[in-house]
């Protein structure tokens, strides 16, 4: 079996020994370490010898050999050995062995809603949930957000910590609570995927493309939660989304504006996917955020021009997301969608009004947006001088690039 | 998102510098290091040992300098990855001197290639 195939299944196994062993022993922080230990081991045996008969099995025994060695060479053994033995009920210790077939995919779901618990800060949210759920290493994680590894294995450690210290049993939330908590989970998966979307392409071995694992796990939640619109939803805007990689940058790095994507180039099977996706959880629940901004995904996704796309539905779509989720972003695009619908002047007249809050107006989204309205009104100079500005604002270097090539564009 | 804060300062200061000073500052870089929000903080040599490197038919030329005409110059720099501005900002403002002396305080630019 190849060193990659070994991987996949690996990363798809990880929080399912994760899981077992918290089942059966408590102590998130310990477990986690020893999963970790036992994964590192498989990838490293599994491509040469082959793999073992039981390989969910084999994880779960090393892992807990590795936990029980952890635990004895602890200088405070005897303490820990004690907290173990009394997070241990004696139901469990008599109860089925921690690699008895799962009951179902509750136990990593719990694992899951674990990892993006309240008490953690967002990117300890996503560094565990990378690690836990997603199986991958510390050093991994650390190369795909840029910081060193000892960094990242801080964030993960202070997580742990954190958890350990408001004594979370990994239970499924009850309720109302599972609704918030699932809210929490899927921010969590989104800024995965942003992240991904916006970094590296992924193009190297040691940084993994993280768009990709967030569909892989958003993909697995969906399977667990099959009914819920709000997950179908982000899946379907991760597709939709991610479809249009190929065509979003020239082969030098430097970006193309949806206006100028090469649409020949979109991955239709993924549009395909996603907008069967959309299409079937409108109608079925409530209507949430993820599934309006994955339907926007889906009109331009379905134009095949820039001119052919439906802005009066994009614009529908647009009035109906701020309407239950407000943002200042979401207003930003719904003033483009109105520019094309009504005319600049109408899209400028939201800008103005967003430009109130000093923050928004000297954001470079807010200067780029009225930058584009204003040179569509007929005024280049004031498009430029507003391009400018925002070239001096934005932090990414390929977006300063490209409002930089804009003003110079039309000063020419 | 990265940050680099800045600190700016002379000989003068730096004598004046007391151990419960130094404590203070120590005690910063271990709460911020353990939320892995600082990457790195780094001390500044004096001055009288900065150098000015060109390269002069392939090999290094070193001379002295820089020859600095302010009164105050770089004595530190830090490295943050915060989740937002203003987290970072908050940092920044958490600084043992930030009440006396301001921070500088400058974004990272950063290769994600945003939607357009």
């Amino acid at each position: 079996m190849t060193a990659s195939r070994v991987e996949d299944l690996l990363r798809e196994l990880a929080p399912q020994v994760l899981a077992a062993l918290v089942r059966r022993y408590g102590q998130f922080h310990l477990c986690e370490d020893a999963s970790q230990e036992a994964l590192i081991a498989a990838a490293r045996q599994w491509p040469a010898d082959g793999l073992p008969e039981n390989p969910r099995g084999w994880l779960i025994t090393v892992a807990s050999r590795r936990l029980m060695d952890q635990v004895r060479s602890e200088q405070s053994r005897r303490n820990r050995e004690e907290e173990i033995a009394v997070a241990t009920p004696a139901s469990e210790l008599l109860g089925p062995p921690a690699d008895a077939e799962p009951t179902d995919g509750d136990d990593s779901l719990a694992l899951l809603f674990g990892c993006c618990h309240p008490g953690l800060s967002p990117p300890s949210q996503v560094a565990l949930t990378l690690r836990a759920i997603g199986g991958l290493s510390t050093a991994q994680i650390a190369a795909a957000f840029g910081v060193p590894e000892a960094t990242m294995a801080q964030r993960i450690s202070r997580a742990k910590q954190t958890i350990k210290a408001a004594g979370l049993d990994f239970s499924m939330p009850p309720g109302a609570e599972r609704a918030d908590r699932l809210r929490a989970v899927l921010h969590v998966l989104y800024l995965v995927f942003n992240e991904g979307y916006t970094a590296t392409d992924g193009a190297e071995l040691t940084v993994p493309a993280l768009s990709r694992e967030a569909i892989r796990l958003t993909r697995w939640l969906h399977r667990l939660l099959p009914h819920d619109a709000e997950v179908t939803g982000l899946l379907a805007l991760m597709l939709l989304t991610d479809a249009r990689r190929p065509a979003r940058t020239h082969s030098d790095g430097s970006l193309v504006p949806l206006a100028k994507q090469d649409r020949q180039r979109w991955d239709r099977t993924q549009i395909a996917e996603g907008t069967a996706l959309v299409a079937a959880a409108l109608p079925a629940g409530e209507v949430g955020p993820y599934q309006l901004q994955a339907a926007i995904a889906a009109v331009h996704d379905e134009a095949t021009t820039m001119a052919e796309t439906d802005w009066p539905q994009i614009l529908a779509l647009y009035n109906l997301l701020e309407l239950i989720a407000p943002n200042p972003f979401t207003t930003l695009n719904r003033a483009v969608a109105l520019a094309m619908v009504h005319g600049p002047a109408a899209g400028l007249d939201v800008l103005a009004a967003l430009a109130a809050d000093k923050r928004m107006a000297r954001h470079h989204r807010l200067l780029a947006t009225r930058a584009h309205l204003r040179e569509l009104a007929g005024d280049p100079a004031a498009a430029s001088a507003d391009y400018l500005q925002a070239a001096r604002r934005a932090t990414s270097v390929p977006e300063r690039r490209y409002l930089a090539l804009q003003a110079a564009r039309l000063t020419r | 998102m990265k940050y680099l804060m800045l600190i700016y300062g002379n000989q003068e200061k730096w004598a004046s510098i007391q151990a419960e000073d130094i404590a203070k500052q120590d005690a910063f870089n271990k709460k911020y290091q353990d939320t892995g929000e600082l990457i790195g903080a780094f001390g500044l040599a004096d001055a009288a040992q900065a150098r000015l490197v060109r390269r002069e038919n392939g090999l290094p030329a070193v001379t002295d300098g820089p020859y600095l005409e302010t009164k105050e110059y770089i004595a530190s720099f830090y490295l943050l990855d915060c989740e937002s501005e203003e987290r970072a900002l908050q940092i920044a403002a958490d600084m043992p001197w930030a009440d006396q002396e301001p921070v500088e305080f400058w974004p990272i630019m950063h290769e994600a290639k945003l939607d357009l």
